[in-house]
């Protein structure tokens, strides 16, 4: 565990402690206040915020999962066959062109460090990276012409989630919170699952509601004790204390509300306190994985050491949909730095993507066969993406063959699988040797504006009014892939 | 004359008139073109190909040929189209604007000004420049109203006519009770003293109300309040956000500054003009280089791409950001939208962007040393004390030390002089002096007669490769920068042969001005922690590096520690041949910002890590280190004893002047100013397409101000912000003072006359009240700029001082209240939140100013810097919420469910939530349930032990009146069986703490 995840995220109360005090003191209050009013418990839709809300047309999906592979997963040695690059593996680049890269570096063409197979029955092309998630090769909507921006971690990385390169601007899970509302307002309508080996560069820049109301910004869920904060009272407060002052709060208020009248925003404040109970059981019923089946677990990894971090999350996350949730976001790969912790595999590629593959391929394909088993797929959108690929040559000096490759934004692949989607196909190619896209470049407008339309969205109907324009996820840009709907 | 047959008269003698003679294209046609047709037909990409707005593209038509033939309107496709009012589509022309047309064809279609001016006219489609914003300001006149006992002020007048006007009255003024809340919170955003209330509300004097404002206007915690509105706008953070975040520990002078200069009164145009070029306009000002905080208040990648192309793309999205909040704060213009295309909806051009960031294109990030404040007589005192004390001390220590390096000497007469591995002198070649790491010139790289000469883009110098294993080491190289603005370049290192690992001397890379050990992403790198360099730009300073075996890390500067060693992640290996020693470069590939500019005259590489006494003897200065331990054994016990009393008082003085530093900054996060490049408009906003060279401006279509700066394109720099800021500012600039007093509109009512207050374009609403919106406009100008003689004329009318109950007639009409029936009932922003709670409870440290809190952990972690949130108990977090530290990674849960803004964006406007989070927090959150202790511990404290006594206080104390008797009957069984405490948590958790009438 990394230091910066300890203290602050120590557990207030272990969790057996959590479900006691939940069951006997504001987890029985709320329930009797709840009995009270509603007549029993049930979780009910948050409207969204949006002046022109979703669906615009018939949605397919309902909700999204959203997996980010943080670094720069390489499309070259996963998604993206290229037998050319076998060919001229340990020989320059061709052409004239000298390639602009991050580090400046353009060594030798260097072929996949995994074999490519055709899988199942489309016969679509995985490599050896994701022995697993080749198995789900029907399943998957590979995109394999992706162009960025920017060939800078953060930027690219921006762009990858709120279209923008720069800080400040909403990520698609605020974009969807405030444009779809959420099906249950017992939980956040969008949900942050960082890797527990530490947050991505930027930390919570990453899920910011940007000039959304702040509202609609992720809630990222720890790893341990209650998952999200001030869920229980910070010290303790025994039951009958706080069943009173419940009580005096809702009678104070009421009769502030009487000597005022028609306030709505009173009002919505004193809903505020049953809804907020509402999550306050919600919360440790949804992140306790105990009761899954071993079969289940296992699907996942959670019984072996190396995928049990993204099992976990990716269980998680089937959990909080299942109830509900908007959008849920899971990230592989923290910050940056030495030994490397997420794909930006510049040194060593076989070292770098065989660690981080491992521990996302069994959970991932162990989601999406639960999403499918359970009928959820029909109507959930599997989002697998990452912020730019990697170089078809090596980060090396000229004349040699490296072992590493460097950030490549002209080119890289993502996938997408679930409801409405045609399964199973590759959308667009990069030349012979996968450097840069050049059949029906996608750019991350178009992504968007595809995700946006699977949810009923026009994407140019998604607006917020923000210092002088009516902004989108897709700028002014965007195309829908229309080839790749089913 | 009847009004409607008056209209046909004018109309009819109009179209008569034009059927005679032919129609003036400029007065006429034109602006009929831009009207109708200019919004598709015009641009890059014009629908049916079809450009409209020149003589020769609308003579050479487009899709369906010919447009216009000149005297036949039956062979002109466009009038053809036009007459079958098929364009332009669903809106036809009238009949009159029809005869214009076809008169002009008819008679030979002559054009005017070519091309036309598509920003002559406001259309239905986008302003012009006759948009309402843009024209001067003018002072109207009073309009009349019905009611003449109500207006109190100026704005009442303008307020009542519009309500009159709307079959609507204004609501009884508020009781007394209720103003003093309404008042305190909006000016200085605290709950009013319950003795304050009392006073008020006994207060028999005739100008009680006035008397409370000047009071509160003169209070400091008004400059604290004020200052957050303005922070939120200019998107002020204190981090660089993007990748790494690295925090900025000196950008709170800045925040300092906004408070001061609100608590003091500065003129807003003065306010403005030192945040934009402060330190040009008086350059031996402290307090105006603070304010230049403003440029440099976003966010700031650090992390540079190898590619030229990529850092210019980087550098202009910066750039935009920058001309964006420029725009946005003081004219109420988009401006940035204009960078790729003309302004969709404004009169503002690419051309116009691209004036406006040459202007900013000199704006950088970095750290600037401030004076020590004058007369900071108590600063001065302890400097004094500790000065004599360590006076005191050296007296005892200095003979013993001279005897001990006497002995030394004795003992080894001549310095300890390490062998190196290799030694060049680049005054005379580039061989190695020892061995074989001779080297070789790359790029740019010249020798003359001073050693090596580096330009800083392509010279550098590369060795053989080393033919043994080097794992600890010291570099050490004698050098002259060409100046102590660069970022990044390597004055010495070892590198792999693909530049993938490296260890070099770099400078100011991470750090503006300072020396570090640069390493692959900086992975044994740290700071040192030293002063800034200062002299290497006048003249030679020796640098040396030592790494030691165990990852220790050592600089050295002029033979001496320079700032403190620290552990690294490890030592590097560099295998026999494969490592090279580079000159002038942070590690290959050469280019971008690893570059050095200066002078390395000559060099030394150790195969071990120097101890300090051999670095000092290399330097050719006698090391006179002589460990304070190795003293002290020396001493006799008394004298001991008395060296340890001063010592002990050494420390606490030093203690008590680093917190007075605390308060008067020695450095700011503020522009470092460079002569930049000449400006070019890029098209598409592509770096790689780069059009004509543009001179330093302002936006033109503002009516009666030249935005022409009469600049070139290469004017010096300050020159540039200099011409802005008196451009911002002109007494004539139409937006200055209209987009201000919005602002101060905004926070009073909750709305502003104009609801979007950072943009008073097209695409923003139009004002509620124009004419009362100009009248304060021109009433800001004549108060020089006073924004507090604008307050006061807010909240002295009968317009503020309304009672906020809902009527239902009135909210049948107007629910959303833009014609101020009554005074909209406000919720507490975050902030004061937090420090109402304090307040109540009695914990609130009112100091104002100095360096803020830190309510998270910080710590850097694999290139990033992290802000994990903390508990905020104790008194280190008493202060204001303004004093927090805001890190742009470091966001606080507990005040962003209060809608706290992200820092990285502009917020001229809060949102107003209500989700179930917040209500979570304020029931179960640390620092709520700590203060609701706190408070209870105030009851006692302030009431004793009588029950309904300290029910009083804290209803008091929370809301500012007594409980009803209802009330108390409910609080006080409660408070019997539960306690005060839980009193408090309800009390903070309830609607009338966090709802102002």
């Amino acid at each position: 565990m990394n230091s910066h995840e300890t203290p602050a995220a120590a557990p207030l109360l272990d969790r057996r402690g959590f479900l006691s005090w939940a069951s006997q003191g504001l987890g029985a209050a709320a329930m009797t206040s709840l009995l009270l009013r509603d007549g029993l418990v049930r979780a009910a839709g948050v409207k969204a915020e949006a002046s022109d809300p979703a669906p615009h047309f018939g949605a397919k999906a309902k909700r999204v999962i959203h997996l980010c592979m943080c670094g720069g997963m390489s499309h070259l040695d996963s998604f993206d066959h290229k037998p050319v690059l076998m060919r001229h593996h340990g020989k320059p680049m061709p052409g004239t062109e000298k390639p602009e890269t991050f580090f400046g570096k353009v060594g030798l063409l260097r072929q996949s460090d995994w074999d490519f197979k055709q899988r199942g029955q489309s016969g679509l092309w995985v490599s050896e990276l994701f022995p697993h998630i080749a198995q789900q090769a029907d399943e998957l909507t590979v995109i394999r012409s992706m162009v960025a921006d920017s060939a800078n971690h953060t930027p690219a990385t921006f762009q990858e989630n709120t279209g923008f390169r720069l800080n400040g601007f909403p990520v698609m899970g605020s974009w969807l919170s405030y444009g779809m509302g959420s099906e249950t307002d017992e939980l956040p309508a969008y949900v942050v699952l960082p890797d527990p080996r530490g947050l991505p560069a930027g930390g919570t820049i990453n899920w910011s509601n940007g000039f959304l109301p702040a509202r609609h910004q992720g809630v990222a869920l720890r790893p341990k004790g209650p998952a999200i904060d001030d869920l229980v009272p910070a010290k303790k407060i025994d039951a009958d204390t706080e069943r009173d002052s419940r009580a005096l709060l809702e009678s104070l208020n009421r009769q502030h509300l009487e000597q005022r009248g028609l306030n709505d925003a009173l009002t919505a404040r004193m809903r505020s306190y049953e809804l907020a109970a509402k999550m306050q059981l919600a919360v440790p019923q949804v992140t306790d994985v105990a009761g899954e089946t071993l079969a289940t677990q296992a699907l996942y990894g959670l019984d072996s050491a190396n995928t049990v971090d993204f099992g976990r999350s990716c269980l998680l996350a089937r959990r909080l949909l299942e109830r509900g949730v908007r959008f849920v976001q899971l990230f592989s790969g923290g910050s940056f730095g030495s030994p490397r912790i997420n794909w930006d595999g510049h040194e060593d590629m076989k070292a770098n993507h065989g660690q981080e593959a491992a521990r996302v391929d069994r959970p991932v394909a162990g989601l999406l066969q639960d999403l499918c088993r359970r009928g959820m797929l029909d109507d959930t959108l599997v989002l697998f993406t990452t912020e730019f690929g990697r170089t078809p040559f090596t980060q090396s000096a000229a004349d040699q063959l490296g072992a590493g490759r460097d950030h490549n934004m002209y080119g890289f692949s993502v996938w997408m699988a679930g409801a409405g989607l045609k399964h199973g196909m590759a959308h667009g190619a990069t030349d012979d040797v996968g450097w840069k896209s050049v059949d029906k470049p996608v750019y991350w407008h178009d992504f968007h504006a595809t995700v946006l339309h699977l949810l009923g969205i026009d994407h140019e109907r998604l607006t917020v009014y923000h210092n002088g324009i009516q902004r989108r996820l897709t700028n002014v840009h965007g195309h829908v892939l229309k080839e790749v709907l089913a | 004359m009847p009004k409607q047959l008056g209209l046909s008269l004018c109309l009819a003698l109009l179209v008569s008139a034009t059927a005679r003679a032919e129609p003036d294209f400029d007065k006429s046609i034109a602006p009929l073109l831009v009207r109708h047709c200019l919004d598709c037909h015009s641009g890059p990409k014009p629908k049916g190909k079809l450009d409209l707005t020149g003589r020769k593209a609308t003579f050479a038509g487009g899709k369906n040929g010919p447009a216009v033939v000149a005297g036949k309107p039956e062979g002109s496709p466009l009038w053809q189209r036009v007459e079958a009012d098929e364009m332009p589509p669903r809106k036809p022309l009238t009949a009159a604007e029809k005869k214009l047309l076809k008169d002009w064809i008819v008679a030979g279609a002559r054009w005017g000004t070519d091309p036309i001016d598509p920003f002559r006219l406001t259309t239905d489609k986008r302003a012009g420049y006759d948009w309402w914003s843009l024209q001067p300001v003018t002072r109207p006149t009073l309009p009349a109203v019905k009611d003449r006992a109500w207006p109190r002020n100026a704005i009442d007048h303008f307020v009542l006519a519009a309500l009159e006007a709307n079959g609507l009255q204004p609501s009884p003024a508020a009781e007394r009770r209720v103003l003093i809340r309404r008042l305190s919170f909006d000016l200085l955003g605290l709950p009013p003293a319950p003795k304050d209330v009392e006073a008020f509300v006994k207060d028999a004097h005739p100008r009680a109300y006035e008397k409370l404002v000047d009071r509160l206007l003169e209070s400091p915690h008004y400059g604290e309040r004020w200052a957050r509105h303005w922070l939120d706008v200019v998107r002020f953070g204190e981090s660089n956000g993007f990748e790494r975040d690295l925090p900025r520990p000196d950008a709170w002078p800045y925040r300092d500054w906004v408070i001061k200069s609100l608590d003091d009164d500065m003129p807003y145009d003065e306010f403005v003009r030192l945040q934009l070029a402060g330190d040009v306009l008086r350059p031996h000002d402290s307090s105006a280089l603070k304010a230049t905080g403003f440029l440099v208040a976003g966010a700031h990648d650090t992390v540079f791409p190898a590619s030229d192309k990529m850092r210019a793309a980087m550098r202009q999205d910066e750039l935009e950001d920058v001309v964006a909040t420029v725009g946005q704060t003081f004219l109420g213009l988009t401006v940035n939208c204009a960078r790729c295309h003309d302004h969709k909806f404004d009169p503002i051009t690419q051309k116009d962007y691209y004036r406006l960031a040459s202007a900013l294109a000199g704006v950088q990030h970095g750290e600037r040393n401030l004076k020590p404040e004058d007369g900071n007589k108590e600063l001065a005192k302890l400097q004094e004390h500790v000065r004599a004390l360590e006076k005191a001390i050296a007296a005892i220590d200095e003979p013993v030390k001279q005897a001990i390096l006497a002995e030394r000497r004795k003992n080894d007469s001549k310095p300890v002089t390490a062998k190196p591995l290799a030694e060049w002198d680049f005054r005379a070649d580039l061989k190695d002096r020892i061995g074989e790491l001779h080297g070789t010139r790359f790029g740019e790289a010249k020798m003359d007669k001073t050693g090596l000469v580096l330009d800083g883009k392509t010279g550098f110098v590369s060795t053989e490769p080393i033919k043994k294993d080097l794992r600890e080491k010291t570099l050490e190289a004698w050098v002259q920068l060409a100046g102590l603005n660069q970022r990044g370049g390597g004055v010495m290192g070892l590198e792999t042969p693909d530049g993938v690992v490296f260890d070099s001397i770099v400078f100011g890379e991470q750090e503006p001005k300072r020396w570090m050990a640069g390493s692959n992403f900086f992975k044994r790198t740290q700071s040192f922690g030293a002063p800034d360099e200062n002299k290497a730009d006048n003249e030679v300073v020796h640098i040396a590096i030592s790494y030691a075996a165990d990852g220790t890390i050592t600089a050295y500067r002029n033979g001496v520690l320079h700032g403190k060693p620290y552990k690294s992640s490890g030592v590097a290996t560099f295998k026999a041949g494969e490592g090279r020693v580079i000159f002038g470069v942070r590690h290959e590939p050469a280019g971008g910002n690893r570059m050095l500019a200066g002078t390395i005259v000559r060099a030394r590489l150790y195969d071990r890590a120097l101890g300090a006494e051999e670095v000092a003897a290399s330097a050719g200065v006698r090391s006179d280190i002589v460990a304070e331990a190795d003293v002290v054994a020396r001493l006799s016990a008394e004298i001991r004893a008395r060296r340890e009393r001063l010592a002990v008082d050494r420390q606490q003085a030093a203690g008590a002047l680093a917190k007075l530093h605390a308060l008067s900054p020695t450095k700011v996060y503020a522009v470092v100013p460079q002569q930049p490049e000449v400006t070019q408009l890029l098209i598409r906003g592509n770096v790689g397409e780069p059009s004509e060279v543009v001179a330093p401006g302002g936006i033109p279509s503002l009516a009666g101000i030249d935005g022409d700066f009469h600049l070139k394109p290469d004017a010096p720099e300050g020159e540039r912000r200099k011409r802005l800021a008196e451009w911002i500012t002109d007494g004539k600039n139409p937006l200055f003072r209209r987009v201000m007093v919005n602002r101060l509109w905004h926070h009073h009512f909750g709305a502003g006359l104009v609801e979007t207050t950072n943009d008073f374009g097209f695409s923003g609403g139009r004002p509620s009240h124009p004419q009362l919106l100009d009248w304060l406009a021109a009433d800001l100008t004549e108060n020089k700029g006073s924004l507090k003689a604008l307050h006061r004329t807010i909240v002295l009318s009968a317009t503020y001082r309304q009672a906020s109950l809902p009527r239902e007639a009135a909210l049948a009409k107007d629910a959303g209240n833009r014609l101020l029936w009554r005074r909209s009932p406000q919720r507490l922003e975050a902030e004061s939140v937090r420090d109402t709670m304090l307040a109540v409870a009695g914990r609130l440290d009112p100091t104002v100013g100095g360096q803020g809190y830190q309510d998270f952990k910080s710590h850097f972690f694999r290139g990033t810097q992290f802000y994990d949130p903390i508990e905020q108990i104790g008194p280190a977090f008493h202060r204001r919420t303004i004093y927090r530290m805001w890190a742009r990674g470091g966001r606080s849960p507990f005040l962003d469910t209060f809608d706290c803004p992200d820092p990285s964006t502009t917020t001229p406007r809060r949102a107003v939530t209500t989700t179930p989070l917040q209500a979570l927090t304020l029931m179960n959150n640390a620092f709520v349930l700590h203060m609701a202790e706190q408070f209870a511990l105030r009851l006692k404290k302030d009431a004793g032990d009588d029950v309904d006594a300290q029910i009083d206080r804290a209803f008091a104390l929370a809301y500012g009146r007594p409980p009803s008797k209802a009330e108390a009957a409910q609080v006080r069984p409660f408070v019997a069986r539960h306690g005060l405490s839980a009193l408090g948590r309800v009390l903070f958790n309830s609607n009338e703490f966090i709802y102002v009438d």
